[in-house]
């Protein structure tokens, strides 16, 4: 076997290496539409309490996001054969699109709920697709912050 | 994290399956880390059972539908030890570039009727 001790390109190497890595990072194209369903489906709970037929709660639609997010989580690692924690805070390129995530969904959800309360059902609609665009780009935003972390080697525990 | 070279990862197959695994993903895939890798199905399976025995690899099988599936993690072990090798061999790689930085600067030098000569640490002599 080759020795390494005095190959200065033992490490250049294994930047080659990661970066082939990372490149196997690219969602494929359902994991962005799949991310659009889940988020569509959280901004969707704030008026089914309203404006739903009786019987539709809030609860049901959270839970079906949340069995898309796991779906989802799955598929993405069986597709590239690397798994992530896609939504810790542990990768510092990705960091600031997690952040983003949960701040839009928060700021999103609250501004649905005021506008549904005082009847402001298309100001309402408008908000909850901008926000679910917003939080695809997020989310894309995340992965490339998470592809270049693996390609340096920073997202170590 | 000290800075300090391991006999075992020295190979450059299994630095860089250790490598590649402590780049920060929580398990990579046998398929997914031998493309990367760059190497054959027979030298994975080899080197990796190497590295498991050494308690620096962890290995879970599983299957999707009919196809089996080999999941690839370093353990804290393994880690610790890829980290302080890579931190040797970055060492290595500056001690390299300022010989050659020397090396270059030679013929303006006063001493350049008697080259420098920088030579990198040796395995095993941390």
């Amino acid at each position: 076997m080759r020795d390494v001790a005095r190959d200065p390109a033992a490490l250049e190497q294994l930047r080659v290496r990661r970066a082939r890595l990372a490149e196997r990072m690219r969602p494929p194209w359902w994991y962005l539409t799949g991310i659009g369903i889940l988020w569509a489906l959280v901004f969707a709970a704030p008026f089914s309490s309203r404006y739903l037929p009786h019987g539709v709660r809030t609860w049901p639609i959270l839970l079906a996001a949340l069995a898309v997010a796991c779906l989802l989580q799955w598929g993405l690692r069986q597709a590239t054969g690397i798994a992530v924690a896609t939504g810790s805070l542990r990768y510092p390129s990705g960091r600031p699109a997690v952040i983003a995530i949960i701040v839009l969904a928060a700021a999103a959800l609250v501004t649905e709920a005021f506008l549904i309360d005082r009847g402001l059902l298309l100001p309402a609609i408008v908000v909850a697709v901008l926000a679910v665009v917003a939080e695809v780009a997020a989310q894309q935003a995340q992965l490339r912050g998470i592809r270049q972390d693996l390609r340096a080697g920073r997202g170590a525990a | 994290m000290t800075a300090k070279p391991d006999p075992l990862i020295h190979p450059i197959t299994r630095l860089s399956i250790c490598g590649l695994l402590a780049a920060g993903a929580d398990w990579v895939e046998f398929a997914a880390l031998r493309e990367a890798a760059g190497i054959s199905d027979s030298v994975l399976s080899k080197q990796s059972r190497v590295l498991e025995d050494a308690g620096y690899v962890e290995v879970r099988k599983g299957a999707v539908g009919r196809r089996p599936r080999t999941w690839f993690r370093l353990t804290a072990q393994g880690r610790q030890a890829v980290q302080g090798h890579l931190a040797w061999l970055a060492q290595l790689e500056a001690l390299s570039a300022s010989t050659r930085d020397a090396q270059q600067a030679g013929p303006l030098s006063d001493d350049h009727d008697q080259p420098r000569r920088v030579r990198p640490p040796l395995l095993g002599s941390s």
